[in-house]
Formats: C-alpha cells, structure tokens, sequence
C-alpha cells in the first residue's frame, strides 16, 4: 500500500496528465486546400494559416494569374505566342511586351548554361512528335526518320534570336518557340509573388507536379514527396527551407506507346529522339527561377552527361532517376533527401 | 489508507487516458477519403473503403473510378493520352490523378497527410 503522500501524488499526476493530454489536443488544421484544373494542367493550391476570406481571394488571384499565363505562353492554341512563332518563322522583326522580352530573354540564358540540352527553339520538332496537342493518341506511330532528321539539321537554338532593344528577330526561319516546363516555373514563380502581395507567407503551389514552396506549416518545415517514375508510390521525399522550388520531369509525364516502346514528350535537340537514358530528373534550388528548364535539361543529358548540366546551370541539387533505377545524387542533395522505398536504390553521389 | 474518492478519482483518470489518447492522438490511418471533382459539378467525397466501380460524366465522356481495397484509380477515359489510366492506384493522403481533356480529378484525403505536396 502506497503512503498517503505518495499516494496523492500518484492520483494527481494520473489527473494532470489527462487534463493536459486533453489541453494539447490537435486543432482543426488551419491549412487551405485547393485544386483546381488550370494553366493546362492540375495546380494545387496550399495555404497555412491563413483566413478564409484572404485565402479565398489569394486563391482567385492565381487562378487569374494562370490562366493569363497559359494563354500568353500557349505554343500551340493561337495566341500571342503562335503569332511570335509565325511572325520569326517569315522573317519578320517582332516587338515584344516587358514580360515577354523578361520570358525569352531568360529561356535563351538557361539554355546557353545547359549547352542547349534545353532547347526551347524546337517547337516544330515537338509538333511533328504529335505533342503539341492536349492527349495524343497511342496507337499513331512516330514520326518517320527522315522527317526528324531533317529538322535537327536545320539545328534551331535560342542563339538563332536577336534583340534590337525591344525588337526580336529570327535568323533561323526552323525556330519555333515553346517553352514547355519553363513556363510552368514562371508562372509558379508568378503565382507566389502574388500570395506574397496578398500577405500569404506560409504556402505551396503545384502546377503539375512542379512546386514552389515557402514558409512553414506552423511548427513544421513543408514535406515534399518525390514521385517513383515506375509506380504510384513515393521515391523520397525532402522537407523545405524557407522558400524552394522543387521541379520534376519525368518520362512519364506525357508519353505514348508503340508497339511496346515509350516515346515521351522531352525530346533530345542532338538526336530528335526522346532521351532513353533516364526516367526522372529533379532539382531542388532556393526561390524561383531555373526549375523547368534545368529538370528538362537533366533528362536529355541522362546518367552519361548530367554532371556537366549540374555544372553548367551552376545547380546544388539535383538527382537523376536512371533507365536502370540508380539514383545519381549531387553531394547537397544526398544530404538531405530522404528515401521511402524499401530497399532504398542504388546511389550514385557524385561531386559536380 | 487510499479513501474511496482516491480510488474513484484514480480509476476514472487511469480509464480517460486510453480514450483522451485515441482521441486526439491516434492514427487515422493513412487515407481515409476520396475527393472526385468534374468540371461544372460539385465535388462527390467518397470513403476509401469497400470495393465499388462507378462512372463520372465530363466532356469527352464516362470516365470509370473504382475503389478497391483502400485505394482508387481510374479504370478507363475517354481520352486519347490514358494518362489518368496511366496514374495508376492512389492509396496515399495527398496522391492525385486527372484526366485534364475531360475535365476530372480524383485525389485521396486523409487528415495525417505524410507529404504536404507531391512532386511529379
């Protein structure tokens, strides 16, 4: 039997750890959730803490953001850049809007840094693989061989476009512009600079897979999955710091099949062809900016060339999901990434 | 000597400490719903449990959902790229597929999501 003093104690402490148990109970979660169909893709809205009127109103705020976006960027839907396109293709001198020269100007960079691995100027190549449409069908074949040849030999780069102050002019008439996962990082990138201005600091937006996040979810840093490019499941996952963009291109993204074979929609400016080498490609780098075209640029170069895209872009992190399911990890990235497949892959690390 | 308040008292913390734990500790699981919206109707939240196949109407056509031992997944679309069909089984909070030519997304909720955001 328990002395008395002893025996109070115990009795209050059994209390007290109820009525605390029940103080520390877990609030509804102030998080704010939407999903919504726009930019041509699915975009994922998530707001910490934040009301709901002010969420509601940041909320509509990118959705029109995007939506001016999607069809300002469009490559194949006519609209401002299918008549950029039309225009270059007949030689003619283009003058641009602020955003667009912002746009361009920042697409030729990236791919000088990436030895033009990212090519936005093949947008008549990605047309004739048939992916300048909402859901190509599987059972057309690809293109012929002699119609692929014959593009990449008219070799398009961004370097084919010349500036004259706010004039733009092609010296290529095979240049067709389509930024493919580039704008995607835009409009990202412009749909936090607009949470920002609604006063949102803690938040993510997800455009199709490809993310920015920023802030914290309360207590905790914002986890981000990294999808398995064979399967439904999750590869890895990483927390965020602060405000990061976390981009993914995948060979599963878009593709079709024929007769047994994948054909995706990233396509190797060097060959024409889609890339083989790799199945997934992801970096990880602070704020906006680099992200689709740099994951782009990963998955053309493959297992054999990405360390000279990691340093050209001047890349910390990046991981690359070969063909045979090695995982090749820059030192930065290895150091925090996290994996969730049982057994975990084989790991590459390698110093850029 | 314990009197029999103490007793009482002790007895009935001792019995609150399993309930007040499941409450507002315990593990829900990893997924416990499913959200299916179609474009220009309302959202339809379905339990992820049971097994059920059902038909979601959009532009192009009938898409065909199935729900099967605690995960969904589109059975077929009318769309040409089967990119919806392609996502194949979401079992996981936060996991999400959509067939965007007609209009239809199917995402797991659940309220301990493991990941914030997916990247694909």
């Amino acid at each position: 039997m328990l002395p008395p003093v002893s025996r109070k104690i115990a009795c209050m402490a059994a209390l007290a750890c109820s009525v605390f148990l029940g103080a520390c109970g877990r609030d509804p979660q102030p998080i704010h959730q939407e999903q919504i169909l726009v930019f041509g893709t699915l975009v994922d809205i998530t707001l910490w803490d934040v009301d709901k009127t002010k969420a509601q109103q940041a909320t509509a705020a990118v959705i029109h953001t995007l939506n001016e976006l999607h069809h300002r960027w469009h490559a194949w839907e006519p609209g401002p850049l299918t008549e950029i396109n039309a225009r270059l293709a007949r030689g003619e001198t283009v003058r641009l809007a602020p955003d667009q020269i912002e746009v361009i100007r920042g697409a030729q960079e990236l791919s000088r840094k990436s030895g033009d691995l990212f090519n936005p100027a093949i947008g008549g190549l990605i047309a004739l693989w048939g992916f300048h449409a909402d859901d190509r069908p599987s059972n057309v074949p690809p293109p012929a061989p002699g119609e692929i040849q014959k593009w990449v030999a008219r070799r398009p780069t961004m370097d084919d476009l010349h500036f004259d102050g706010d004039k733009l002019r092609s010296a290529n008439p095979a240049l067709q512009l389509d930024f493919g996962a580039y704008v995607k990082s835009y409009g990202v990138d412009r749909a936090i600079d607009e949470l920002r201005r609604h006063g949102v600091s803690n938040a993510i937006i997800n455009a199709g897979g490809d993310l920015r996040a920023i802030g914290r979810k309360g207590d905790h840093p914002w986890r981000i999955g990294i999808r398995d490019p064979r399967g439904p499941g999750i590869l890895a996952s990483v927390e965020i710091q602060g405000d990061e963009s976390v981009f993914t291109s995948g060979d599963y993204e878009r593709f079709f099949m024929y007769q047994g074979k994948r054909y995706h929609h990233i396509i190797d400016p060097r060959s024409g062809y889609p890339p083989d080498g790799a199945m997934s490609a992801t970096v990880i780098y602070p704020g906006g900016g680099v992200g689709g075209g740099a994951s782009t640029a990963l998955m053309v170069a493959g297992p054999k060339d990405w360390l000279a895209v990691v340093r050209g872009m001047h890349l910390q992190q990046a991981m690359l999901v070969a063909a045979d399911r090695k995982v090749y990890l820059t030192p930065a990235l290895a150091a925090r990434i996290h994996f969730e497949v049982d057994p975990p892959p084989a790991v590459i690390i390698a110093q850029p | 000597m314990m009197t029999r308040a103490d007793w009482i008292v002790l007895i009935l913390t001792v019995a609150l400490l399993p309930s007040l734990y499941m409450r507002y500790w315990g593990d829900e699981g990893p997924a416990t719903s499913v959200r299916i919206s179609a474009s220009g109707q309302p959202d339809i939240t379905l339990p992820l449990t049971g097994n059920r196949r059902f038909t979601v109407h959009g532009p192009l056509g009938d898409s065909v959902i199935e729900i099967r031992d605690g995960r969904v997944r589109f059975v077929s679309s009318p769309c040409r790229g089967q990119q919806c069909v392609h996502s194949g089984w979401l079992a996981r909070a936060g996991e999400l597929a959509a067939c965007l030519p007609n209009g239809i997304m199917v995402s797991v909720l659940g309220r301990d999501r493991r990941y914030d955001s997916i990247n694909f």
